[in-house]
């Protein structure tokens, strides 16, 4: 939490003054002390050209495109200037020949149904593959580099972070690789690499499966922001014939629900729209709330969109489940004590006046839902309780 | 195998008829009858263990079927299927182990099995991350199997037979042994929680509150029992009637009293009809109200369970799906309402209904600690014995036999 010191709260002020400063805590992770510290890491951190909007906010907006293509075409701008920057740097003069991780994440990530944390689970097999290596050390190191720039590429990702953790902890912490020869070893790894791509692949589907028995005949889910799992989760009940309503919040800024209301729309599935304020308001109504999650930490909590912990709380306090939607691949070493205790991703938000500069402006684009506000995780690993994930969690990283 | 069939008509019967209840007595009839189902079947001398699973999946389908709301058929049919998919599981290990691999070969199931881990273990990041690829499993198991090649087979196949049905039985004999004997186990903590000149209150009857109290009283501590008499059933009054006669101080409050009780009590003990898997527990019509109680006044709510209630279930409309309605006549036994019972309105429905469920659901908050045979748990654990108990595969019996 050293970020809410007042030494950082100096900082941040002083990087406001100076428009091309970037915020500290991005600074923190980055492998690259030989390089001119501020132009080569703005690239990499954010390359978008402004300033205060975080990589995780332009994968967002490039899946979920829905406020403008602009938003598309800046962040696939940004998708192609990055590997320029950190390819050379690092991995590509480490394999000694033309092949990258961010390349083959950035062509993985192309498809739009694929998650993030799939494409560098898939990048990183792809690592595996193309590995000159000729001794296991090797190898992990090798794998470590490229998935820190991985990482590195958007710090601001969780399930990227927790993607690469796991594929990580997966390769090299396993009781598997006790092979005399390397050659075996390796194709053994890579064999278990798509294994776990392919796993990861499947488990929006296994999700959708285990949520039916929850969703019954005649009841209303609240959904928040778009998340993919959520929208498969709907989709598979309303295509097994069950009746059901939505109400699908706005989700500001980046105003996901409209997209979410329009894909349920088109399956035929009645979805009325809320403004985010009116959630209160129409609680009694709803008979289950339903989101995605960005992460879900070592406590059992979710990270997610920006408006879900108070979504979370109304439903609380009217006695209403929450239900979260989330792979397994989401499961990240974290442990927020609160709301500020995360690395923060910023968005841009349209007020439709200008607003002066005196004004200050909360751009945080996600919040933190503590465990005792969820009722139940539908992960690919089963239907979860929080202190399940939280036990899961502590014990494969012990 | 007619002798069976007729023993497995005979408790799907008692099961619809609602002649057997209680979740200890339903237990026993169904762990018994699966022994007898597992030790009078023929099994080849290949897949011997999906034989058996098929077995008794069979019958426990109907068992499930004849009965859904006892939750406690489908706990055992789930915990017999682990056991034998555990015996399995060690007998293919020590086969390994031992010369007689191309037993192990021959069936590829059991060789799955070994180098996958316990498959008892439920889906978790572990098991996936150490699941291996089925080819390179096959790979390696003919390879294996190729250099032991003719050595004696049948008489190994025939041995290997007659011990995994053998292990099965025993295991399960076990747990009806377990079941028989959880009072006693769940009782010897009583000591630990009632502490001299405390009050405590407790709902309905069962039996492993009878011992749990009875064995605090038999360690010389004295203490006063409310016991609510759990209307419409009276059970109350036979378990008031059951303390009375072993020395202790007994006081039978109505139902309704609970509210106006509940703080002068240190501790409510109850026993439960099953318990979810996510802490919750489903117990006799009432159950809820106490939990309310006891939480308004900030007074521990202790539930003491077996092994054969744990249900790995999420409760799912518990209210609806998981109850059951009784006949009205543990209502109205009086017959004073017999004269407007036929009155019907204009459009033929009688102006007077009767409601009467039979269980209620306490969600997990309300639950302070569940005492089972193998200590005190808080609810948010129950989730691990369950993994211990059942296999993920088994988790669907119930659902596949409703569709």
């Amino acid at each position: 939490m050293w970020w809410r010191s007042p030494s950082f709260i100096l900082d941040k002020q002083q990087s406001d003054t100076v428009p091309h400063q970037r915020n500290p805590p991005d600074t923190l992770p980055l492998p690259l002390p030989s390089q001119p510290p501020f132009s080569m890491a703005d690239t990499l951190q954010n390359p978008s050209p402004e300033n205060n909007i975080s990589a995780y906010y332009q994968t967002r907006a490039a899946h979920h495109a829905v406020v403008t293509g602009d938003w598309l075409a800046q962040a696939q701008a940004a998708i192609g200037r990055d590997p320029d920057d950190s390819t050379d740097t690092t991995v590509a003069t480490v394999a000694g020949k033309p092949f990258s991780v961010i390349d083959e994440f950035n062509s993985w990530r192309k498809q739009p149904e694929l998650a993030e944390a799939v494409a560098a689970i898939r990048a990183l097999a792809a690592v595996i593959r193309n590995c000159q290596a000729t001794t296991m050390m090797e190898l992990e190191i090798e794998l470590k580099k490229a998935s820190d720039s991985l990482k590195s590429g958007d710090t601001t990702s969780i399930s990227l972070t927790a993607g690469c953790d796991l594929f990580m902890r997966y390769v090299t912490r396993t009781s598997a690789l006790e092979y005399e020869d390397f050659d075996s070893a390796k194709s053994r790894l890579i064999e278990r690499a798509e294994k776990f791509g392919e796993i990861s692949c499947k488990a929006r589907r296994i999700i959708a499966m285990l949520s039916q028995d929850f969703i019954f005949d005649g009841c209303t889910i609240l959904v928040h922001g778009f998340s993919r799992v959520v929208f498969e989760v709907l989709k598979t009940a309303a295509q097994s014939k069950k009746l059901f309503r939505v109400f699908c919040t706005e989700g500001r800024p980046d105003r996901s629900g409209l997209r979410l209301s329009n894909e349920l729309a088109k399956l035929d599935v009645p979805v009325k729209l809320l403004i985010d304020s009116a959630v209160a308001y129409t609680m009694d109504e709803v008979d289950m709330v339903f989101v995605g999650a960005d992460g879900v930490v070592e406590s059992g909590g979710i990270i997610n969109m920006m408006g879900t912990f108070q979504i979370a709380l109304v439903a609380h306090s009217m006695n209403k489940p929450v239900y979260v939607a989330a792979e397994s691949y989401k499961f990240a070493r974290l442990y927020p004590l609160d709301q500020k205790d995360m690395v923060p991703a910023l968005c841009p938000i349209d007020f439709g006046v200008p607003i002066p500069s005196k004004v200050e402006v909360e751009t945080s684009a996600r919040d933190y839902t503590p465990p005792q506000y969820l009722t139940l995780l539908f992960t690919d690993l089963g239907v979860l309780t929080p202190s399940v994930v939280s036990d899961e969690l502590i014990q494969l990283y012990l | 195998m007619p002798g069976t069939q007729t023993l497995v008509n005979e408790l799907v019967t008692k099961l619809k008829k609602r002649r057997v209840e209680g979740s200890q007595e339903t237990a026993l009839l169904t762990a018994e009858l699966l022994r007898s189902v597992i030790s009078q079947l023929k099994v080849p001398p290949t897949n011997q263990a999906e034989t058996l699973i098929e077995a008794v999946k069979s019958v426990g389908e109907l068992l499930v079927a004849a009965n859904p709301v006892e939750l406690a058929v489908g706990n055992i049919v789930r915990r017999v299927l682990h056991i034998i998919r555990d015996e399995d599981f060690s007998v293919a290990i020590s086969s390994a182990g031992g010369d007689d691999r191309e037993t192990a070969e021959q069936n590829g199931f059991r060789v799955q099995t070994v180098a996958a881990g316990p498959p008892s273990r439920s889906p978790s990041l572990h098991a996936i991350l150490d699941r291996t690829p089925d080819s390179e499993r096959a790979h390696h198991s003919s390879r294996d199997g190729d250099s032991f090649e003719g050595k004696g087979k049948s008489a190994d196949r025939n041995a290997e037979s007659w011990k995994l049905k053998h292990d099965v039985i025993r295991a399960v004999n076990e747990l009806i042994e377990d079941i028989n004997s959880c009072h006693e186990q769940i009782a010897e903590q009583s000591v630990e929680l009632i502490h001299q000149n405390e009050i405590l209150l407790t709902f309905g009857r069962s039996r492993t509150v009878r011992e749990f109290l009875c064995a605090a009283k038999e360690k010389r501590r004295s203490f006063r029992v409310f016991v609510a008499e759990g209307a419409p059933k009276y059970q109350g009054h036979a378990l008031a009637k059951d303390l009375g006669a072993r020395g202790l101080q007994t006081t039978v409050i109505t139902d309704s009293a609970v509210f106006a009780m509940i703080s002068r009590v240190n501790m409510v003990v109850v026993g439960v009809h099953a318990v979810m898997a996510n802490g919750g527990v489903i117990g006799p019509v009432g159950l809820n109200m106490v939990a309310l109680a006891a939480r308004k006044h900030a007074v521990p709510f202790v539930v003491v369970a077996g092994p054969h209630k744990l249900c790995p279930l999420y409760p799912q409309n518990p209210q609806v799906l998981l109850n059951e309605m009784r006949c009205p006549s543990e209502l109205l036994q009086d017959g004073e309402f017999s004269d407007c019972m036929g009155v019907c309105n204009g459009s033929g429905n009688p102006l007077l209904n009767v409601v009467n469920p039979a269980f209620d659901y306490v969600p997990p908050e309300l639950v302070s600690l569940f005492i089972t045979d193998i200590g005190g748990y808080n609810p948010s654990f129950m989730h691990r014995l369950i993994y211990d108990y059942y296999s993920a595969d088994d988790l669907d019996l119930q659902k596949r036999s409703n569709s």
